[in-house]
């Protein structure tokens, strides 16, 4: 009798997900600053590196950790910088540098290469006839939208090293034996405004319902084609700025720290500015 | 959000520190200058510029403020991308509330800015009509908070 015979798919993915959490020796941020780095901080990175690893919906943990490397790879990338300086980004083509290193070549399709390099230098210039033509690439819609949650998710973290003038953190290792990705679309998500489909704005139905309680923003629902997307995008911004389930977006006179709201409101607008942003 | 936490305070709103890294100084918002230049560090900067930067906000504001401001960079290059990657347009209610400020900010010339949807007049009356409503509830919010 197997594992998978006693816990079931599901479970054996959670018994993963406990084993691949014991990244504990990742982000020692005490030995490296004297700044103390909050504890919910550091155990936000390590949850996302253990996300990172696993097998998501759609993307297999190595096929994730291959997209991580070349969103990483597109800070330097001339082929980038090259594109950043056109009229417009599609008028230029090539390969780009250092598509997928660590032995991760051909891993994953280049139009995903090409999307994580465009997400990273480029966002504010992607287009829905793009992101449509990826699918005939290999990438569909919900490839796209797991792989951008992986692109945002190492992003951030990286921003947060390079603004606290620490090493990038290596990249985890897959994690061993990883389940199938389960390839689940939620029957309620469709394509209405945005490039890809999200779920309507009301409480989702069923195993869903815990993504968001309401009426909720694009934003919030933005990734919804991929719960799991929504999930992490949670964890990561209830460290990084505010919890998005325990009221504090509409508490505009309080920061959540030593931080004013003002402050923490005036540095968010202007990493939107800085990247030609609007939202 | 940058405009009701600063109103909360019963303060003059002055967002222009958002597109014009040098406005900032004559923000009323504390450290202001301080934090634009650090994000301005972080985003383009090398790295002792990120350090000069870095060191700014903590003389100024202190160790943990720093951290957080960290977090708070790394939350937006997650969430400009998120935005942009998904072709999401602006919700209609902050759409029409920063139709004018989009537009005196140079906002409006962002590529991005294809996405938003037009403003009905209706909206435009509505919003003129809720202006005023909005400001005295959001320093009724701050008074509160500094019970």
């Amino acid at each position: 009798m197997t594992v998978a015979d006693v816990f079931g798919t599901l479970e054996l993915c959670a018994v993963e997900v406990a084993i691949s959490m014991s990244l504990d020796s990742a982000f020692q941020y005490a030995a490296q600053l004297e700044d103390p780095i909050r504890a919910d901080l550091v155990e936000s990175h390590r949850r996302s590196w253990a996300r990172l690893a696993e097998s998501g919906t759609w993307w297999t943990g190595p096929e994730r950790i291959a997209i991580a490397a070349a969103s990483r790879a597109a800070i330097d990338c001339a082929l980038c910088r090259e594109r950043k300086e056109a009229l417009s980004p599609f008028s230029v083509t090539g390969a780009h540098d250092g598509v997928s290193g660590g032995g991760s070549e051909g891993l994953v399709p280049e139009a995903a290469i090409d999307a994580a390099h465009r997400i990273v230098t480029d966002a504010s210039r992607l287009s829905g006839t793009w992101v449509e033509g990826l699918a005939e690439q290999g990438v569909s819609d919900a490839h796209y939208v797991e792989l951008l949650s992986v692109v945002v998710s190492v992003r951030s973290i990286d921003a947060f090293h390079r603004a606290m003038g620490l090493p990038l953190e290596p990249l985890p290792e897959p994690t061993p034996g990883g389940c199938e990705p389960t390839r689940r679309r939620p029957p309620t998500a469709e394509k209405t405004d945005a490039f890809v489909a999200m779920l309507p704005s009301r409480k989702p139905p069923g195993e869903d319902a815990d993504l968001f309680p309401g009426p909720a923003p694009y934003v919030i629902r933005a990734m919804s084609l991929v719960p799991d997307a929504v999930r992490w995008l949670k964890d990561l911004s209830g460290a990084h700025y505010l919890s998005m389930e325990a009221g504090q977006m509409f508490d505009f006179a309080n920061g959540r720290g030593p931080l004013s709201r003002a402050q923490t409101e005036l540095i968010a607008g202007r990493v939107s500015a800085v990247n030609e942003c609007f939202y | 959000m940058l405009r009701a936490s600063i109103e909360t305070q019963g303060e003059e709103v002055d967002l222009r520190g958002l597109t014009d890294g040098k406005a900032a100084g004559e923000s009323s918002i504390s450290g202001a200058a301080a934090l634009v230049d650090f994000v301005e560090a972080t985003l383009g900067g090398n790295a002792d510029e990120i350090a000069a930067a870095r060191d700014l906000v903590r003389s100024e504001l202190g160790s943990e403020a720093l951290v957080d401001a960290a977090a708070v960079i790394g939350n937006f290059e997650r969430m400009v991308r998120i935005a942009d990657g998904t072709g999401i347009p602006l919700d209609a209610a902050v759409n029409v509330a920063t139709e004018e400020i989009r537009s005196e900010l140079g906002i409006d010339a962002f590529a991005s800015e294809e996405r938003k949807s037009e403003v009905a007049t209706w909206q435009r009356l509505m919003a003129r009509a809720i202006d005023p409503l909005a400001k005295i509830g959001l320093r009724w919010q701050g008074r509160r908070a500094s019970r």
